[in-house]
């Protein structure tokens, strides 16, 4: 067949490894980012008299690069035990980034540590003196609290957020292990190991990551409850994590690192996966919403009505986020990846994915910051001063992360050569 | 003057051979041509120049139908022909008629792909010139064919059949309709 025949003309064994123009000097840019966001972070720490809305901001910030970790981590599980073939030069990117899954963990740590020197900064019930809105006692006399205090309290949050991170950090490191050791010797025994840390890991990520999201997220609103919480996580890590690895394969190629191994059907299967999630998302969004304006119940809804209505019953500024989410999480995303050549032109798929990537942002926004109230009990606006702390956690983070990301590009092949299907990979065809 | 052929058929034994031959009259300007393989030759589309399918197009146009189709049923129903009050509920939301619109949506879809791939393809057609080929039957197992139609604006016995010996075919053979 004429892609088999083009295969042993393309590269195939002397790959070089990522070499292009300094390595190095990208990633002392990336480092130089990471610490100017982080260092404006701890500026503004000192600066805002409002400590909680400025953590919620941090976590924000925090848990975009959190949810893309997770992303790569679960695609490269699911690839393995998928024994997929197309994704598998995609898939040594995913696991160069997951270096960064360390960092991400200390940029945690912060948050922990504000919690047991002061309970109640960030997560309301971590102090039971809290007083509950509307002179209704504190968080400790609240029954819908104490039915939960065996799983909100300071201990299992920090116990629990220690067990994602370390079990995350585990299941990256051994996957990054096999696959670079397979690069060395070309033994299919890695390939196996792979396989069975991902069979494994999956069920451990579905529920690490659900328990985060409650634990972090969610609990910020301890009242309200939804079982489409995880899932919905689940759906921003998973598109997350598919952008940011659009946007890495696209730096390689324009680079000429990819040229001759990145093709239009990579490009295609890739925004199909995107499209997909893309619909995912939207569906169990809508299903959470739906559930939830359709039983009417208040204590499901008033999570919705704080995020659409000031006090005076107008249409506040999260109201026009939620409808932004609507439109630009899923409307115009939808319409767009419906397009083959969409997926397939590099300048387009670029643009929908930094698209994604932002709207994902927002959407992190709209969980977690109207958690943070002002003095009538009412969220704080999403246009605030919270904003800019959101911003440059994002690019501390970020910074540190891309800053792992090409400090351990340079130190491997660029695609794994050894890996069993990798001439299926740069002879896959749609 | 003899009556014209329906088509003319060529063999090929491998599957480089038939991409070559079908590069070749793609070059030649051929449209009313068409090979036959045991499987899928990946690239085969590219060679014989075909462009991408038409079908995403009945897709698209049936999904906007189903998801029309429920809104307004819904409407029509509940807000306009026996307004009727449910579980305290405005008589038409789009909130509540999404699943049935999304549903309706893939069921459209689904019919409108199914069906425009068979219109397009021309089918079911029930019988063919190919058939009454003796090898046939080898094209579901280890030879590959061209067949290139009379009616195409290009078509010359002779030239044709000098340009199927020129692609590598074997056996050129002339099919009655």
């Amino acid at each position: 067949m004429s892609t088999r025949a083009a295969a042993s003309s393309a590269p195939a064994t002397p790959l070089p490894a990522a070499a292009g123009t300094k390595p190095a000097a990208a990633a002392g840019r990336a480092l130089a980012l990471g610490l100017a966001g982080l260092a404006a972070t701890a500026a503004g720490f000192f600066l805002t008299p409002d400590t909680h809305a400025f953590a919620l901001a941090y976590l924000t910030g925090l848990s975009f690069w959190i949810a893309v970790a997770i992303g790569m981590l679960i695609m490269v599980m699911i690839h393995y035990v998928l024994d997929a073939s197309w994704s598998v030069a995609l898939r040594r990117q995913y696991e160069h980034w997951l270096a960064g899954v360390k960092w991400l963990a200390l940029l945690f740590v912060p948050l922990l540590v504000a919690t047991w020197v002061k309970p109640g900064s960030i997560w309301p019930w971590t102090d039971l003196a809290t007083p509950l809105h509307g002179g209704h006692g504190t968080i400790g006399d609240d029954i819908l609290y104490i039915k939960k205090s065996a799983f909100l309290n300071p201990a299992a949050l920090t116990l629990g957020t220690i067990a994602f991170f370390g079990l995350w950090m585990l299941l990256a490191a051994r996957l990054r292990a096999c696959s670079f050791a397979q690069d060395d010797d070309g033994d299919l025994k890695w390939t196996r190991k792979a396989r069975v840390a991902a069979a494994a890991g999956l069920p451990v990520m579905a529920v690490t990551l659900t328990l985060a999201a409650i634990y972090w997220m969610k609990s910020l609103e301890y009242h309200w409850f939804s079982t489409m919480y995880g899932v919905w996580f689940f759906a921003d890590c998973a598109r997350a994590a598919l952008s940011i690895g659009v946007l890495l394969s696209l730096r390689l190629y324009s680079r000429g690192d990819y040229k001759g191994i990145l093709n239009t059907h990579h490009l295609h299967s890739v925004g199909q996966l995107i499209f997909a999630f893309t619909v995912f998302w939207a569906y169990i969004s809508f299903s959470q919403y739906f559930l939830i304006w359709n039983a009417n119940v208040p204590e499901e809804t008033f999570w919705y009505n704080l995020r659409e209505l000031s006090a005076e019953g107008a249409f506040n500024q999260w109201g026009w986020v939620g409808m932004a989410l609507v439109f630009g999480h899923f409307l115009l995303p939808f319409l767009y990846l419906l397009s083959y050549k969409n997926k397939v032109t590099r300048a387009r798929l670029r643009a929908v994915v930094v698209w994604i990537l932002v709207v994902i942002l927002i959407d992190l926004c709209y969980n977690i910051l109207p958690a943070a109230k002002d003095a009538r009990g009412q969220p704080q606006p999403f246009l605030s001063l919270n904003l800019l702390w959101v911003l440059t956690t994002l690019a501390g983070a970020g910074g540190l992360c891309a800053w792992a990301y090409l400090r351990s590009l340079p130190t491997r092949k660029l695609i794994p050569i050894r890996d069993p299907r990798i001439d299926e990979c740069l002879t896959h065809h749609d | 003057m003899a009556a014209q052929p329906n088509s003319l058929i060529a063999t090929f034994e491998t599957t480089a051979g038939i991409l070559r031959a079908a590069e070749t009259v793609r070059d030649a300007g051929y449209k009313h041509w068409d090979c036959i393989t045991p499987f899928p030759v990946h690239g085969l589309d590219k060679a014989m120049g075909v462009a991408r399918s038409r079908v995403p197009r009945f897709s698209l146009a049936g999904g906007i139908t189903g998801f029309c189709t429920g809104m307004s049923m819904i409407w029509f129903m509940n807000k306009f022909d026996y307004p009727l009050i449910v579980g305290g509920k405005p008589f038409f939301s789009p909130l509540f008629a999404f699943p049935v619109s999304y549903e309706l949506t893939i069921l459209f879809t689904a019919f409108a792909t199914i069906g425009g791939m068979l219109f397009l393809n021309r089918l079911p057609m029930h019988y063919h010139p190919v058939l009454k080929y003796d090898h046939i039957h080898r094209g579901l197992d280890d030879r590959f064919f061209i067949v290139i139609e009379s009616r195409d604006p290009k078509f010359n016995l002779e030239a044709t059949r000098a340009l199927l010996e020129k692609a590598g075919g074997a056996d050129i053979t002339e099919l009655e309709a």
